[in-house]
């Protein structure tokens, strides 16, 4: 076993404490069992519960009957003036959405629709969205909040958290990027730069920001409180509910307190933003899925990716539309859900070690940044 | 490039540290023993320059115009797709690149990226602005195994 093995399943191991486990009902679908069968033929070990072989499918448990919502996230919008490269994705992840036959009961959208929370890029992407005409959920990021604190995007997209009852399954969006720590007013900033450091990914002023907060565990609590232990939950945030990697807020700080509150609950699966990415973890009994971004992927962070996740491909940085994309999420009648990563490209996963975003950074060593650091002790958390 | 104060200050001391260590002949400063203050004031230079680097490879606005550079017309920088400098790999060029077509330096593919996804303007090899982004690249990536031309 090379070293990233090992720390992958170190990794599992810490973070998934003995005898949690989602729901038993795993459902494998024809496609992922073939795919399983194939990789076993091929001679790689997949035997453990810590390597779920996916092809663009991740399958979850869930008692209700079909229907299909899709997600869209980080857009990343730029006034069109300064560049049209992520409106064409966005244009296009939208139109297939709205294509979608039969069509998805819902579109949830991430977070992050903006760059730099212009209300230019906030505007244009509501015009953009406009285009699908089923129902919208909406969740906000940091990315859309940080120039006038959520005030225009509040305007144009509503107010989280929210919750809501559909086909037996109950929908919960949460915002987990509202409550970063001040960092701006002992430093006198403008809402620009204050927006500047938000949206650099590996800044360090801004630091491991990322919050449910307390009002919103609280609000949590509430909102699951006469739901049945046994009844599917579905959380939607742009932050992973989960500590992947805090110095890109792969994460959020209260992860532990959400996953208190969750404990009861057998079937609880969480889909969010912020990392650009295939991913998938169990942690607890919830299960967490990574979606794509329209605009441009992150790279997986320098400690690898939990032993359950797959590796997405490498990708070609000439092709915008390469490494992007969104998710169709099918709920089936076999109490299984279908995530399908629409990356526009035929492969999305890959095992060989120098196709796949995991294998290729075997020998990566990484730095924190050092030019912005204004804070003393920076660079405790890495 | 114009040094900032801090930078000409450490090139002053370490040129002042090699003139007193060089004996009759200056040039042959590196033949006399490295006292602590010259490796600091090196060390010093050197991140004087990872700095500049780090600031051009996330876009900062007033170290490209002081330098008079442009990476980037679409908004984007190099730290949006590449978060403390991930993949980029600078310790495997050279190497092939396919979107190239050549075997590629880690300065060519630099301004491979410039001219690409960032839509900027490609930089001169040798320039100042080119030598700070590969500090600055390969000190965020130290430690990591050197394997040149790695696919």
């Amino acid at each position: 076993m090379d070293d990233r093995s090992q720390t992958r399943r170190e990794m599992h191991q810490v973070l998934n404490g003995d005898g949690e486990r989602p729901a038993p009902s795993l459902g494998i679908t024809r496609r992922t069992f073939l795919h399983r069968s194939l990789l076993a033929g091929a001679g790689l070990g997949i035997g453990t519960h810590g390597w779920f072989p996916l092809i663009n499918t991740v399958d979850l448990a869930f008692g209700a009957s079909e229907f299909k919502f899709a997600w869209i996230s980080d857009t990343h919008l730029y006034p069109k003036s300064v560049n049209t490269r992520f409106v064409d994705t966005a244009v296009r992840a939208v139109k297939e959405v709205q294509a979608m036959s039969p069509p998805a009961d819902f579109l949830i959208v991430g977070g992050d629709i903006g760059q730099l929370g212009d209300p230019v890029e906030l505007e244009l992407g509501a015009e953009i969205l406009k285009e699908v005409t089923i129902k919208k959920l909406y969740i906000p990021g940091e990315h859309d909040w940080y120039l006038d604190m959520g005030v225009a995007w509040e305007k144009l997209y509503g107010h989280s958290p929210w919750a809501m009852d559909h086909k037996g399954v109950r929908f919960i969006g949460l915002d987990t990027v509202s409550r970063a720590p001040d960092f701006w007013t002992i430093k006198k900033m403008t809402p620009k730069e204050r927006m500047g450091h938000m949206a650099v990914l590996d800044g360090s002023v801004a630091g491991a920001w990322a919050g449910v907060g307390r009002d919103q565990l609280a609000w949590l609590d509430r909102a699951l409180a006469d739901w049945p232990k046994d009844k599917p939950v579905v959380l939607f945030s742009h932050n992973p509910l989960w500590e992947y990697y805090a110095p890109w807020n792969f994460w959020v700080r209260d992860w532990r307190e959400v996953h208190e509150i969750l404990k009861p609950f057998s079937n609880v699966t969480n889909v969010h933003g912020h990392v650009h990415q295939v991913l998938y973890n169990e942690i607890g009994k919830m299960r967490s899925i990574g979606m794509l971004a329209t605009s441009w992927p992150w790279p997986y962070p320098p400690q690898g990716v939990p032993a359950l996740s797959p590796c997405q491909t490498r990708v070609d940085p000439g092709d915008p539309y390469d490494g992007v994309g969104w998710s169709r999420l099918t709920m089936t009648t076999k109490n299984a859900v279908d995530n399908e990563y629409v990356m526009w490209r035929k492969d999305v996963i890959g095992e060989a070690p120098w196709d796949s975003g995991c294998g290729d950074n075997n020998n990566q060593i990484l730095s924190p940044r050092l030019a912005d650091q204004i804070w003393p002790h920076y660079g405790a958390y890495k | 490039m114009r040094m900032t104060r801090r930078a000409a200050l450490a090139v002053a001391i370490v040129g002042l540290l090699v003139m007193l260590g060089a004996g009759p002949n200056g040039a042959l400063a590196h033949r006399e023993k490295h006292t602590p203050a010259q490796l600091k004031a090196f060390e010093e230079l050197f991140l004087e320059q990872v700095k500049i680097g780090d600031l051009l490879f996330h876009g900062d606005e007033a170290t490209q115009k002081r330098m008079g550079v442009t990476l980037s017309k679409s908004g984007m920088s190099c730290a949006m797709c590449h978060p403390f400098v991930a993949d980029v790999h600078p310790y495997e060029f050279p190497k092939f690149q396919e979107q190239m077509n050549q075997v590629a330096t880690l300065r060519d593919i630099v301004n491979w990226c410039i001219e690409k996804p960032n839509d900027g303007v490609k930089l001169d090899l040798d320039s100042d602005a080119m030598r700070a982004l590969e500090a600055y690249m390969l000190w965020s990536t130290r430690g990591s195994k050197v394997d040149p031309g790695r696919h």
